[in-house]
C-alpha cells in the first residue's frame, strides 16, 4: 500500500457537495440520498487503495455510489421494498415561485425515469461530466452512453411535455 | 431534416464535438432555423435539468456525511458517539458490509487461514482462538493492551492503543490497531478478548502515525455499543491500568 491516508480525506470532503447533488438525482428520497453519499464514500475509504492515483477521483466514487444504489434497488425489489417515486411537487403549496415550480416539475419527472437514464441524466447534465468520465463511471463503451444519453433526454423531454398538458 | 444526427446536436449542447465537426453545426444552424431549434431544445434542457439541483450545492452539508469523509480521530470519538445518538432518524437501510466484513475477518483469524490482506504475520501472533470460538490477544498484543498507554508513540510494526473505556459491562476495553487491522479488545478476568477485528484502510503498514488515527467504522460502531460514559482520560487510564484494568 503507498497511498497516504489524509489527502484522499480531504478530497472527498471537497467532493460531498457534488456527491450530494448526484444522489440527489438517483435516488427517489433526500434521506436516501445522503444514506447513499455515506455508503459510498465509507466505501471509498475502506477500498481507498483501489484508487489509482492520477485518475479522476470524482468518477470513481460516482462509480462506487451508482453500484450502491443498483444493489440498493434490487435488493428493495426483492424485498417488494420498491416504493414510487415520491411526488415533491405535489407537496410544495401554491405560493412558491414559478421557477421554484418548475425546478419542483423537473425533478418529479426525473424521478419517473428508469435507473439507467436517471443516472446518465445525473452524471451529464446536473454533474457535468464530460460522456468520456460518464461511460468511464458506467463502465460502457462511448457510444453506448450517448445512445443512452438521447434516448434519457428524450423520455425526459417527453414526461415534462406530458406535465405541461395536463396542467389544468 | 440535415446531415446532422439528433446526436451530434445533442453533442454540440453538451460541448463534446470537435472543433470542425462544432463549427459545421454552428453555420448548419445559422442556414437552418430547424436545426437551431433542436439545439436550443437541447440546450434547454441541459440547463434545465441542471438548475433543478444546483440549490443542493448550497445547502450545508449534514454533519454526518462530513465525519464520515474525515478519518475519525480517537480524540473525537466523543463527538462522533454524541452524532450519532442525536440522531432522529436511524438509517433506511443497512448495508450488512461492514459486520459482514468483521466477521470473515474474525473466521479467518480463527481458522488460521490468514488469506485476508491485512492480517498478516504480526497480527496472527497476536490472536488465538479461545476456548468458546471468542478471540483472545496473546503475545505483543496482549501485552501492549495490558502495559501500554495511549499516550505512547510505538514503533513501526507495535500495537498502537487507542482509547480506554469501562463498558456498559462494566469491564475495561482498549482499541488497538496492529498491522492493518484495528479492533476493540475487553477484559475477560486476566485476559483480553477482542469482540471485532477489521481492516484498517488507513492503517498502511509502518505507517504509523496515521494508523492511529482512524478506526474502522466496524470498531467505531462496537465502541459504540460498549462504552458507558466518557473515555478514559490519561490520568484514569494510568490509574486503570496500575490496578491490572481490574474492576
Amino acid at each position: 500500500m503507498t497511498f497516504n491516508a489524509a489527502p484522499i480525506h480531504a478530497d472527498i470532503a471537497a467532493l460531498l457537495p457534488r456527491l450530494r447533488r448526484f444522489a440527489r438525482t438517483i435516488t427517489y428520497h433526500r434521506e436516501d440520498a445522503d444514506d447513499l453519499v455515506q455508503v459510498a464514500v465509507e466505501r471509498a475509504l475502506m477500498r481507498s487503495e483501489q484508487w489509482e492515483a492520477g485518475t479522476r477521483l470524482d468518477s470513481w466514487i460516482f462509480r462506487i455510489m451508482k453500484n450502491a444504489w443498483i444493489d440498493e434497488i434490487r435488493t428493495r425489489v426483492r424485498r417488494d421494498h420498491l416504493f414510487a417515486p415520491e411526488a415533491e411537487g405535489e407537496h410544495v403549496g401554491d405560493d412558491y415561485a414559478e421557477a421554484h415550480q418548475q425546478r419542483m416539475a423537473i425533478q418529479k419527472a426525473i424521478s419517473l425515469l428508469s435507473e439507467d437514464h436517471r443516472i446518465v441524466i445525473g452524471l451529464v447534465l446536473v454533474d457535468g461530466l464530460p460522456y468520456k468520465e460518464a461511460a468511464e463511471v458506467l463502465e460502457i463503451p462511448m457510444g453506448t452512453l450517448t445512445s443512452r444519453l438521447a434516448r434519457a433526454r428524450e423520455a425526459l423531454q417527453g414526461l415534462l411535455s406530458d406535465q405541461t398538458r395536463s396542467l389544468p | 431534416m440535415s446531415k446532422f444526427s439528433d446526436d451530434i446536436l445533442m453533442a454540440f449542447a453538451d460541448g463534446e464535438l470537435d472543433e470542425a465537426t462544432r463549427q459545421a453545426v454552428q453555420q448548419a444552424m445559422r442556414s437552418d432555423p430547424a436545426i437551431a431549434a433542436a439545439v436550443a431544445r437541447h440546450q434547454a434542457l441541459r440547463s434545465d435539468v441542471f438548475g433543478a439541483y444546483a440549490g443542493t450545492l448550497d445547502e450545508a452539508v449534514p454533519q454526518r456525511l462530513q465525519l464520515a469523509a474525515s478519518a475519525p480521530k480517537v480524540v473525537q470519538l466523543d463527538a462522533v458517539r454524541a452524532a450519532r445518538q442525536h440522531k432522529t432518524e436511524p438509517r433506511r437501510w443497512a448495508w450488512p458490509e461492514w459486520g459482514a466484513i468483521a466477521a470473515t475477518l474474525v473466521l479467518g483469524v480463527a481458522a488460521g487461514s490468514i488469506g485476508v490482506q491485512g492480517l498478516q504475520g504480526d497480527t496472527q501472533l497476536a490472536l488465538v482462538a479461545g476456548k468458546d470460538g471468542a478471540l483472545m490477544a496473546r503475545g505483543k498484543l496482549a501485552k501492549a493492551l495490558s502495559a501500554q498507554l495511549a499516550s505512547a508513540a510505538p514503533a513501526q510494526g507495535q500495537v498502537r492503543i487507542g482509547l480506554s473505556f469501562v463498558s456498559k459491562q462494566g469491564s475495561y476495553c482498549r482499541s488497538f490497531m496492529l498491522a492493518g487491522a484495528a479492533g476493540l479488545a475487553c477484559r475477560d478476568g486476566d485476559e483480553w478478548k477482542i469482540p471485532v477485528l477489521a481492516e484498517s484502510a488507513q492503517g498502511a503498514p509502518g505507517d504509523y502515525r496515521q494508523a492511529g488515527s482512524a478506526l474502522p467504522p466496524a470498531v467505531l460502531e462496537a465502541i459504540d455499543q460498549r462504552i458507558a460514559g466518557a473515555a478514559l482520560d490519561a490520568k484514569a487510564e494510568q490509574a486503570a491500568q496500575r490496578g491490572g484494568w481490574r474492576r
